[in-house]
């Protein structure tokens, strides 16, 4: 049975709830009805059983040779057992010795079996004349050197009428029941899944002006309380990200326009009056440059983006981390060369190991933390790269003898378009993006990145899974 | 220019690119035509017959590679390179699936332009005299690797001897970055620290061939990139 989708939870709670209770009350009043008709039919079998017994001591024969049933012997004669007895005794001929008058001269039963009442009572419904049924017993019996087979019963007609009484009360209570229980099961699930309905309205009240509303929790142990919570733990999710757009794209505007504000005026300014040659291709470069800016900024957005896009598995390839700093190490190899800055690797052998993720997006990641860190390097001084590993991640430090990250600087330098106060250097286009790119690139295959305290420069680490 | 006035048409809708290519392309001697809609691509395709395309792919009505397709499908001989905006490996791709000989992302520094047209222009004519990588009193040799000036040795790494035989191999013209990052560094585009370094290389570079010497070969064009050519030329 399948409830069509279109009804609610709670109809189609109570519609499971109903439909298994009633298969269990259909099974309970079967069994039942099933033992209630089993004892019933074998106390009457003990009547009959006991009754022969009696039967068999108030036999005679009288002086015409007739069998006859003393009547007279009951100290009950009321007793159901001797008005509704059904008898009949053959000899073993087959003749008919005696019937009782409740028969009406109906036979009870067919022709004698050969061996019948022998060896027990040998119990059975048989059929009469008139249609009833009876459970009879059949019994031997020998007196006065004559063997007989009493045959004796009781109609079923009673006990069926009984029986039918009882199952026509059970077919009455269990839809009883069954409404009973389910309007008490609609009720208990409206009372369960209040909280649901509450929690819908609010819900629906919630868009991008209220991201910070968030759903009321009544009971942090229930079903419905952890949904809740989960619920809330994804608006707040969705607020953190949003709120990040949000200001993204305000500092994108930002960015993009600062350059557009500075060909509009270098622009302006060669055009408001002629100009010698000279100053006009000054003006020229100049737009140039900005124009350089512009494009290096949107390109950053679109590395941003398809950074954004890359789910953990995309484009993976296994290389070893060693290699690819080397890599990077070797294209900015004259910026090194030209500070005279001294690369130091220590523990290399454990930056043999192997990562893994997209290769191209990495190295750029690479180059923008190496090229940072020789950035903000002096000349002449140290860079020191060091590997190490945890469990199942290797760890790469880039440890420069820079001025430093101040520490409540050190989780904004990852901001998006973030220029340091302190580090106020930056140089010309495309600033702010670097470190961001790197980061989002880096926790996108599952790694780490974040400076670290140290006693001098910056200490920027860098954690990447190992490929196993 | 060596070559013969070869044909281009410009098939662009941005007027303003447009002009500028024309009076661009044509100050290197070229036979320029522009169109601004596909329609008027097709008539100049047939009547005007270049032996090169700059098809933009973002067109009124139509879309530039639907052009492509048919000219490709009237097989028509003319060389077809792509300006777009559309800057995906897989917007590249479909060009060149497409037909085209040739793919350069908007926005394109003008001197990488000249330099695809040249070499498209050149893949199909017969192999020219190879001129002496020569200029002024600078003279390389790639057989050796080595480049003199003035008869005097000059000590170049590797990455500098490749810098300057590009720089030779485009002398008189301007050589700008992106083109030195795709070309020398083999980067697919130029950011922040690529440019710091092709700056660097730059500068170690005019330490050895032009701070020795009184006349100074290798110019930096503001904005655009740099230049080999003798001073007087």
């Amino acid at each position: 049975m399948r409830a069509p989708l279109s009804t609610s939870l709670r109809t189609r709670l109570t519609l499971w709830y109903l439909t298994v209770l009633a298969l269990l009350l259909l099974i309970y009043a079967t069994f039942v009805f099933a033992f209630q008709y089993a004892v019933l039919t074998r106390q009457i079998f003990h009547d009959e059983v006991q009754d022969a017994v009696t039967v068999e001591g108030l036999l005679y024969f009288d002086s015409h040779g007739v069998l006859q049933l003393q009547q007279d012997y009951y100290s009950r004669p009321q007793s159901h057992l001797l008005i509704d007895r059904l008898m009949e005794i053959r000899d073993l001929s087959g003749k008919t010795l005696y019937r009782s008058p409740t028969l009406g001269g109906m036979p009870l039963g067919g022709p004698l079996k050969n061996g019948e009442g022998d060896d027990g009572f040998n119990e059975r419904i048989i059929r009469l004349a008139d249609g009833s049924h009876a459970l009879i017993i059949s019994h031997i019996h020998t007196m006065q050197g004559r063997t007989m087979v009493i045959r004796l019963g009781y109609s079923l007609a009673p006990l069926r009428t009984r029986m039918l009484q009882f199952l026509l009360l059970l077919l009455i209570a269990i839809p009883g029941a069954l409404i009973v229980a389910g309007a008490a099961g609609q009720m208990i699930a409206r009372r369960g899944l209040r909280p649901l309905k509450e929690m819908t309205a609010r819900a629906e009240g919630i868009n991008a002006n209220n991201l910070h509303d968030r759903l009321r929790v009544r009971n942090t142990n229930d079903e419905l309380g952890q949904l809740a919570s989960v619920f809330n733990h994804l608006l707040q999710r969705l607020e953190h990200a949003f709120q990040q757009m949000k200001r993204f794209t305000a500092d994108a505007a930002h960015e993009l326009r600062t350059p557009l504000a500075s060909i509009r005026t270098v622009s302006e300014v060669a055009l408001e009056r002629a100009q010698e040659p000279e100053q006009y291709r000054d003006a020229l470069a100049g737009i140039l440059e900005e124009a350089a800016r512009l494009n290096e900024t949107i390109n950053g957005l679109l590395l941003l983006a398809r950074a954004e896009a890359t789910e953990p598995g995309d484009e993976q390839t296994v290389f070893s981390a060693k290699e690819l700093v080397d890599e990077v190490l070797s294209v900015l190899g004259v910026l090194i060369e030209e500070k005279h800055i001294a690369i130091l690797q220590d523990d290399e052998s454990i930056a043999a190991r192997t990562t893994r993720g997209d290769r191209a997006l990495l190295r750029i990641a690479f180059m923008n933390v190496l090229h940072n860190a020789l950035k903000f390097s002096p000349p002449d001084s140290v860079l020191r790269i060091s590997y190490s590993r945890s469990a199942d991640k290797v760890r790469i430090a880039f440890h420069d003898q820079g001025p430093g990250i101040a520490p409540e600087e050190k989780q904004r330098v990852f901001d998006r378009f973030y220029t340091s106060s302190s580090q106020a250097t930056v140089s010309g286009s495309g600033a702010g993006l670097g470190l961001s790119i790197a980061k989002l690139i880096i926790d996108r295959i599952g790694g780490t990145i974040g400076f670290e305290d140290s006693m001098q420069g910056a200490r920027c680490v860098i954690e990447l899974p190992l490929s196993g | 220019m060596s070559l013969a006035r070869s044909r281009i048409l410009i098939i662009e809708d941005d007027r303003k690119m447009s002009d500028a290519l024309v009076s661009g392309i044509e100050a290197a001697g070229y036979d320029v035509r522009a169109a601004s809609t596909a329609e008027e691509g097709f008539f100049l395709v047939h009547s005007h017959q270049p032996d090169l395309l700059l098809l933009d792919l973002t067109l009124p009505h139509r879309n530039g590679l639907e052009v492509l397709q048919q000219i490709r499908s009237e097989d028509t001989d003319v060389r077809v390179l792509i300006l777009t905006s559309h800057n995906a490996v897989e917007d590249r791709v479909e060009g060149l699936r497409s037909g085209a000989d040739d793919y350069l992302g908007k926005p394109f520094s003008f001197p990488e332009l000249m330099a695809r047209i040249d070499a498209l222009l050149r893949r199909f004519l017969p192999p020219q005299m190879v001129s002496p990588l020569v200029v002024g009193d600078l003279a390389l040799d790639t057989k050796t690797r080595s480049a003199s000036r003035g008869g005097e040795r000059l000590e170049l790494t590797a990455r500098e001897f490749d810098l300057l035989l590009y720089l030779v191999e485009n002398r008189g013209r301007t050589v700008s970055r992106e083109m030195l990052a795709k070309d020398i560094w083999h980067e697919t585009s130029r950011f922040t620290p690529i440019d710091n370094v092709i700056d660097v290389q730059i500068a170690r570079l005019r330490r050895k061939i032009d701070d020795p010497f009184a006349i100074k070969l290798l110019q930096t064009v503001r904005g655009i990139g740099f230049s080999l050519r003798e001073p007087h030329s």
